[in-house]
């Protein structure tokens, strides 16, 4: 049994069908990357995983459990856990606050902040700044590092290399590398080759529908099933 | 020199005075408005509802009682009406908003109105049925009011009423209670970022349903706790336009403050108070004539601020909603 399954699973935005049938699994310790072009339907995948966009039909398996009619707390309660890809910290809390309200309830927050300030130092030093003020990298580093006290087992990640610097990209990618050395990923990226170093599997999504998949191992972005997606 | 001293601070006691009061009416339909997004028109029918409750256990429970006797049952008639009207706001919000929560905001508007109108006729037959005018205000509930609150005390030369004292004492209690709740506690924290984002708050698995219900109940509690205020004040009173009376000038000090925001909120209710007491000196000193010189300043700074920073002192270019 997958960690997690996505079995047949199609949504709509009102009459608009944006998921046409998507199935995709992803085991226990796997970091698996959803490629395709933009509006094809990662980001929605990702929200009806969470409940954000509930499915109208098929239906997403989270350790055996249908996750289909849940609300979106009771899904994350479960240990599935969101950096969404525009970050959305929460801008006039503290970087502190951020980091504590993402603690669990009945968790140690103090432990919490240790864990995020020891992952990403710099976050120690903005800790009592409004979380708005910081720049778009310090963002996604706060977005993960929430994400990380959350005590997920697995994360959906979405685009986090959007609109960062390529310094900051690596900085993020090894971030990344990181947190899942704990915790299971389920990756939407757009930059090939970032997702192909981080990934051990990938979907390829189009029209609202998984088209390819298999494994990252020997794949390089001149790989022709991703040249159309690159052009 | 004396003189003038004394003026300045009856002036100034009198304006904190109507401050505390505008905070408490604005501060539940600010923090309503700032996690869900619902201009709640109901506010001052809730307020109203809140100053006949706390009216009923002090006539019930309290008349002839004076000085530590009074304040206990004032203290237990403002708890009894805090929660009675939460838990109307707590139905409120359970069963007619939640249904209304993807639908545009006018939705909400005509729902919440439509409950002033209920409320307000609900309350009007109760009050005909036991022989009080609905327009007038509740004698019974204004001689409750115990002794130590109803002289003047002299401070620096000034005779200042010592209900002006109190209601100043009772609204500072208020807003540093609300703000201790929203920055101190883990509760207030998810509020605060379910203010912001909503959906990102329940994926961090906070349950937003249930805070939306808790924020309701407690801005309505506010509303409550407001009305135990008003009661004993002969500028208010319980009466059935009390409703009407008092959600204007809470709708005024939530704009002019920025909707949703606390601070902004009590900068507004302390500017609103400062204004209207001065105009109340000027015109019961017979400076100025005209009787409604208060409303027209007060309504003049509305006006002044939408037209020059239209989300208000504290207030971002948008806020609330969904």
């Amino acid at each position: 049994m997958s960690l997690l399954e996505v079995e047949d699973v199609h949504t709509y935005y009102g009459e608009s069908h944006v998921l046409e049938g998507v199935s995709l699994e992803v085991e226990a310790g796997e970091v698996v990357a959803l490629v395709g072009r933009n509006g094809v339907g990662k980001t929605t995948t990702l929200r009806s995983i969470l409940q954000l966009t509930p499915p109208r039909e098929g239906d997403v398996r989270y350790d055996g459990e249908s996750l289909v009619g849940l609300e979106t707390h009771e899904v994350a309660d479960r240990g599935v856990g969101w950096i969404p890809e525009d970050r959305r910290v929460f801008a006039h809390l503290t970087v502190e606050e951020n980091v504590r309200l993402s603690v669990p309830p009945g968790s140690d927050e103090e432990a919490g902040l240790e864990t995020a300030y020891e992952a990403f130092p710099d976050l120690r030093e903005f800790a009592d700044r409004e979380a708005g003020t910081l720049s778009g990298g310090q963002q996604q580093m706060l977005s993960i590092a929430r994400g990380l006290v959350n005590e997920n087992d697995l994360l959906l990640v979405d685009e986090p290399s959007e609109g960062l610097a390529p310094l900051i990209v690596e900085n993020v990618a090894e971030s990344l590398q990181s947190v899942a050395e704990d915790t299971t990923l389920l990756l939407v990226e757009q930059n090939l080759p970032l997702a192909l170093d981080l990934a051990d599997r990938f979907y390829v999504v189009d029209h609202g529908q998984v088209v390819d998949e298999g494994s990252t191992e020997g794949v390089t972005t001149d790989d022709e099933r991703f040249e159309r997606l690159s052009a | 020199m004396t003189g003038a001293l004394a003026t300045v601070v009856e002036v100034f006691v009198s304006g904190m005075a109507k401050a505390s009061l505008y905070a408490m009416m604005a501060l539940g339909l600010t923090l309503i408005f700032g996690l869900l997004g619902v201009l709640n028109f109901a506010h001052g029918s809730l307020t109203m509802v809140g100053a006949y409750v706390a009216g009923l256990v002090m006539v019930t429970f309290a008349a002839g009682s004076s000085g530590l006797g009074a304040v206990v049952w004032f203290v237990v008639a403002a708890l009894v009406a805090t929660t009675l009207v939460g838990g109307v706001g707590a139905a409120m919000e359970v069963g007619l908003i939640r249904k209304l929560y993807d639908r545009p905001p006018i939705y909400q508007i005509l729902l919440t109105f439509g409950v002033t109108l209920v409320l307000d006729e609900l309350m009007r037959i109760v009050v005909l049925f036991y022989g009080q005018q609905p327009r007038a205000d509740w004698r019974a509930a204004l001689g409750t009011k115990p002794s130590f609150v109803d002289g003047n005390v002299s401070v620096l030369g000034a005779s200042i009423p010592a209900l002006e004292l109190f209601e100043v004492a009772f609204g500072v209690l208020v807003v540093v209670a609300v703000w201790a709740f929203l920055t101190q506690t883990r509760y207030g924290l998810v509020v605060r970022a379910g203010s912001e984002d909503d959906e990102m708050a329940s994926a961090l698995g906070v349950d937003v349903r249930r805070v939306f219900t808790v924020v309701f109940a407690l801005g309505a509690g506010l509303a409550g706790l407001a009305g135990a205020l008003l009661m004993w004040d002969p500028a208010w009173g319980a009466s059935v336009p009390l409703a009407s009376e008092t959600l204007l000038p809470a709708f005024v000090v939530v704009i002019v403050g920025g909707l949703g925001t606390f601070r902004g909120t009590v900068i507004a209710a302390v500017l609103v108070g400062m204004v209207d007491g001065v105009t109340t000196y000027f015109f019961n000193e017979g400076i100025i004539t005209f009787s409604g010189i208060s409303e027209l300043m007060i309504f003049l700074i509305l006006v002044g601020v939408l037209v020059v920073r239209p989300q208000g002192i504290a207030g971002q270019a948008e806020v609330g909603g969904h």
